[in-house]
């Protein structure tokens, strides 16, 4: 693989628990090329959203390097991880996590704002149209439903076109009719957007969906899966 | 519903131990022990007054009369009645002193004593002596202001009127002093019999002469008063004994302390606003709970009783708490009191002020708990299946909206009760209530403001700005509660601010410009044609006006008693001054009737001041009877006229016809309108002239006034600072139970790339703007209120004062920006991982 968009080189992660440290994941190395959709999948537990939260420099990683289009992210402080972020991420995640203050609108136009854009409102309500929700745009999380708060959630991570999209089960608290509806929305996204998608899942007909799968048991990847190779 | 069930239920919840309720517990601690604590320095201050009754006052009881000593057959029944009775005479007069050929006056209030003086207590003086020592000949004692005032040291000389006499120490304590009430001179003793040959004593010279009588012990004091009144009827004769000491400090300091629990039930609303908060917080959390105890069958009468009970035992917890530290603080600070005050405390734990204190607790927390606690019946077991943290919303049912309003009226009713001052209290509850509502109608248009402005095209781009109004606009945000509990603290703070500003700005600013220079008194009939001619050829006078004066008591209204009549009405509470006049004085606005003919010699006839005439509710044609030197005047009331008191002019209530009053012994009054420049010499000429006359610099009187406004100010301020202290704790308690939200926001707003100081930014702004609010609409109401005194109570003009306006909304800002950037940290250092992954 040449000149991969993230690449993890030995990298661990300890976390302090109350009976004390706990390791979550060892030694992964894990390379993702650009354009590609990958699925992280594995039984409860086994590190694959901590894997991904590494990824998008949510988590910090104990050791090991991780590299994002070509900068370290385990060498930036906070504030240079959230402008990385800002230019070249979007996260989605199971339980939407949008800002209940805000209105959808709002939510969608606020990583555009971070990264300076002019015309964040007019993107955001372009952007919430193309997910089905012109006509939501005022209304807050809590007047809509799951699946509707999921594409806002979708709508913010595209907005700004990423680089990276990662989805942690972003199914995962939607019914199947929802959740299948969120799916074609995501890829669809990424085949717009061209982005790399980075995705963690229980859901196999989610996973048989992207170019390549990785399985994680115990905090180790256990196998891959190669479905199609990467442009 | 099972009483026991609820019980067992309570018990078990309450396991949970106090976490999430201290807020709740602080909040009716501090408003119950500020209280508790005012009621208590009351109930000690009034306890000391009435237990040192007889020292305050100078003797078991004092008969006192104005303008003349008491004839030797009233004496005699004094000395039959009394184990010992001793004379004082009590008169303002002006200290001289001459040195280097310049002379100093000093006003000051004159105690001709006898040897008898004092029959309670001792005198304190510096250098340490007896009282016969320091008085001996024409020695005198004097408080240390005057003396340092006058550039007098113990062994110097002054002239008092045509006598001189010598400072022998200065005064540091007169037994009796607390008693004699609010004086404009500091005090000056000398014995009586040195006050011969000094002129200050001549007829018609307003002085007052008090014996005070030593009783036998187990006195019947009602029943010597009554022999007393009934022996001295028509003789203008006042009684006052050891029942009550220090009537006009025992007023004040009930006035006061009323004023001050008012205050401090401000500070128990507030509180309840926490109180409030802090329930539906905790019976928001108990929604999963709630639901499987009615899955399991409960009613939802044992949940609320459940729910009731704990509340109780909280609240409970909280009102004991405030009563331990309402009782301990007047103890604590007992040393500092009995060091401070002028009047003796007897500091001691007090039963009333604390179950006056509990029983306000009880109420706040019932009145701001039913609301929310109503609403665990309204949970319904789905919710177990459905968004368990849901709340409930909407009008509880209409028993709980119609026992929150009785419990509300219970409230003021007790307040109203107890204040002992139901109007003010009415009132203040009016105030609190109006406040509350202007602030959440505040809060509400500052939602709808942020919420509006939040999408307004000039803050895009303005992340941090535009993410702060969204939070205050946008649902379940605190705009509320932050507005409320801070804004009616501020509102009080504001509101003392404003009236004191205005009422300083018109007494020392204002008043002064109208006002004459000089008030003088005691001016004999030979001396005016004298006095007249010195100022009317003095350029730098504009104006003199001069009255006759004497005084007199007003004793019946239409033959009945006054007192039945006006009760406690201040015009017929003592001696007040009385004038004649043939023709009205120049300005008189007669407002009914008609004033006597010029000439008029028949039955005695009166002017009324029109205003005083409405509150005590005479009419033309009344017959008021009025006590001057020991003979009554029966008058009917012919005209009322206005009065202004405000202009420190001259003014009376009572004006008789010339023909009542002329021929008695009296003397005159005069105000002086002069340059500020011609002043020293105007005062030098009189004051060389006519020894005897008391010339007060209206300036100097006016300071002092507003000297005892600003401590009356300061200690009303104090009050309110429990409020604002509550308001804080509220807020603490907000930005504590906002904290949650707070790192959620952070970690999705650093997830989508904001850096910290933007959250930070963000954070603040959103304080500041709910702060800045508060501070807003408390000086609206603060202004309002001001206003409403002013124009009502004090009938005067108001101004808008911005400096304590500013230091109001800038003190808002602060305090909600410290209280929001004190739970910024965590916050701001927390990794969006854990908290987003920890929401999953």
């Amino acid at each position: 693989m040449t000149d991969p968009i993230l690449s993890l080189a030995d990298v661990t992660l300890t976390l302090a628990g109350n009976a004390g440290p706990v390791e979550i994941l060892h030694g992964i190395s894990l390379d993702v090329a650009r354009g590609e959709t990958l699925g992280l999948v594995g039984p409860s537990g086994s590190g694959k959203s901590s894997l991904l939260m590494l990824m998008g420099g949510l988590e910090r990683a104990s050791s090991g390097r991780v590299l994002a289009l070509g900068q370290d992210l385990t060498a930036m402080n906070e504030d240079a991880l959230a402008r990385f972020r800002r230019q070249h991420m979007g996260v989605v995640f199971q339980s939407f996590h949008l800002i209940p203050t805000m209105t959808a609108l709002e939510n969608v136009a606020t990583p555009l704002e971070l990264a300076g854009h002019r015309d964040a409102f007019d993107r955001a309500a372009e952007e919430l149209r193309s997910v089905g929700l012109g006509a939501r745009i005022d209304h807050y999380p809590s007047q809509m439903s799951g699946g509707e708060q999921q594409r806002v959630a979708l709508a913010r991570a595209a907005a700004p076109r990423p680089h990276l999209l990662l989805a942690d089960e972003p199914t995962g608290n939607l019914d199947g009719a929802n959740g299948e509806a969120i799916m074609d929305l995501l890829f669809g996204l990424r085949d717009r957007h061209g982005a790399t998608l980075v995705l963690v899942t229980h859901a196999p007909e989610l996973a048989a969906r992207c170019d390549r799968v990785v399985r994680l048991a115990d905090g180790r990847i256990a196998g891959q899966d190669v479905r199609r190779a990467a442009e | 519903m099972s009483v026991a069930v609820a019980v067992r239920i309570a018990r078990r919840e309450l396991r949970g131990g106090l976490r999430g309720f201290y807020v709740f517990l602080a909040c009716l601690a501090l408003g119950v022990a500020a209280i508790a604590a005012v009621g208590s320095i009351r109930e000690s201050i009034e306890a000391g007054l009435k237990r040192e009754g007889a020292l305050l006052l100078g003797g078991d009881a004092e008969m006192s009369l104005t303008y003349r000593h008491a004839e030797p057959a009233e004496r005699a029944w004094m000395e039959l009645i009394a184990v010992q009775v001793s004379e004082i005479v009590d008169f303002r007069s002006m200290v001289v002193v001459e040195r280097d050929g310049e002379t100093e006056r000093g006003l000051t209030q004159v105690k001709g004593v006898d040897a008898a003086y004092p029959l309670y207590g001792t005198v304190e003086l510096d250098p340490p002596m007896p009282l016969d020592q320091a008085l001996a000949g024409n020695g005198a004692v004097m408080e240390r202001v005057l003396a340092d005032r006058m550039g007098l040291v113990p062994g110097d000389q002054f002239r008092l009127g045509s006598a001189d006499y010598t400072l022998r120490a200065i005064l540091l304590r007169e037994p009796d002093g607390a008693g004699d009430g609010f004086g404009l001179g500091p005090r000056l003793i000398l014995r009586e019999a040195a006050l011969e040959g000094s002129g200050l004593l001549a007829p018609g010279t307003l002085y007052e002469t008090k014996y005070r009588l030593a009783l036998p012990s187990g006195a019947d004091l009602p029943a010597l008063e009554a022999r007393a009144v009934e022996r001295f009827a028509g003789k203008g004769m006042r009684w006052r004994d050891a029942r009550n000491g220090a009537p006009g400090m025992t007023r004040f300091v009930d006035r006061m302390a009323s004023f001050l629990v008012l205050v401090g039930l401000a500070g128990l609303a507030v509180g309840g606003v926490g109180v409030s908060a802090a329930v539906r917080a905790y019976l928001d959390g108990k929604t999963e709970v709630i639901a499987t105890l009615k899955t399991l069958g409960a009613e939802g009468r044992t949940i609320l009783m459940a729910y009731l009970i704990q509340i109780g035992a909280l609240a409970g917890l909280g009102i004991g708490i405030g009563l331990a530290l309402g009782a301990a603080l007047p103890l604590a600070a007992a040393p500092l009191m009995q060091a401070q005050l002028p009047v003796p405390v007897a500091v001691t734990v007090h039963v009333a002020p604390l179950a006056e204190a509990a029983l306000y607790g009880v109420l706040t927390a019932l009145l701001f708990t039913l609301w929310p606690l109503a609403r665990t019946e309204e949970v319904r077991a789905a919710a177990l299946f459905r968004d368990a943290s849901g709340r409930v919303r909407g009008w509880p049912r209409p028993v709980y909206i119609a026992a929150t309003g009785a419990l509300a009226a219970a409230l003021i009713g007790t307040a109203a009760a107890f204040s002992g001052v139901p109007k003010l209290a009415l009132w203040a509850a009016f105030g609190i209530v109006a406040a509350l509502g202007l602030l959440v109608l505040a809060a509400a248009g500052l939602r709808r403001l942020a919420r509006r402005l939040a999408r307004a095209r000039m803050v895009r781009g303005r992340t941090s700005l535009r993410l702060a109004l969204g939070a205050v606009g946008g649902p379940g945000g605190e705009a509320v509660s932050v507005v409320l509990s801070l804004g009616l603290g501020l509102s009080i703070l504001a509101a003392i601010g404003q009236i004191d500003a205005n009422l300083r700005g018109a007494i020392q600013q204002e008043l002064p410009e109208r006002a004459p220079a000089y008030f003088v008194v005691d001016i004999q009939p030979d001396q005016l044609a004298g006095f007249l001619e010195r100022l009317n050829r003095d350029p730098g006078v504009s104006k003199v006006e001069t009255a006759p004066m004497l005084r007199g008591v007003i004793t019946q209204i239409n033959g009945r008693p006054a007192t039945e009549v006006a009760g406690d009405h201040w015009v017929i509470r003592g001696d007040r001054g009385i004038t004649y006049a043939d023709r009205p004085p120049e300005g008189t606005v007669v407002t009914a009737g008609e004033w006597w003919p010029e000439g008029y010699d028949g039955p005695p006839v009166m002017s009324f001041a029109q205003e005083e005439a409405r509150e005590i509710g005479l009419r033309l044609g009344d017959a008021v009877t009025v006590n001057v030197l020991g003979r009554d005047i029966t008058a009917r009331i012919t005209s009322f006229r206005d009065v202004d008191f405000s202009t420190a002019g001259i003014g009376f209530v009572v004006t008789l016809n010339d023909g009542a009053l002329s021929g008695a012994p009296h003397t005159h009054i005069a105000t002086i309108h002069a340059e500020p420049e011609a002043e020293a010499a105007i005062l030098r000429d009189l004051a060389s002239a006519y020894p005897n006359i008391t010339a007060i610099r209206v300036r100097d009187a006016l300071d002092r006034v507003a000297e005892v406004l600003s401590a009356l100010a300061a200690a009303v301020a104090y009050g309110a600072s429990a409020t604002l202290v509550t308001g804080v704790i509220v807020l603490i308690g907000a930005a504590a139970a906002g904290e949650r939200a707070r790192i959620f926001e952070s970690a999705v707003l650093k997830t989508v790339g904001a850096v910290r100081g933007q959250v930070l930014a963000y954070f603040a702004l959103r304080s500041a703007m709910l702060g800045a609010a508060a501070g807003a609409v408390a000086i609206l109401a603060g202004g309002l209120a001001g206003w409403a005194v002013m124009r009502f109570v004090m009938e005067g003009s108001y101004a808008f004062e911005p400096v304590s306006a500013l230091a109001i909304v800038t003190g808002g800002a602060m305090a909600t920006l410290l209280a929001g950037l004190g739970f910024a940290w965590r916050p701001l250092a927390a990794r969006p991982a854990r908290v987003l992954r920890g929401r999953e």
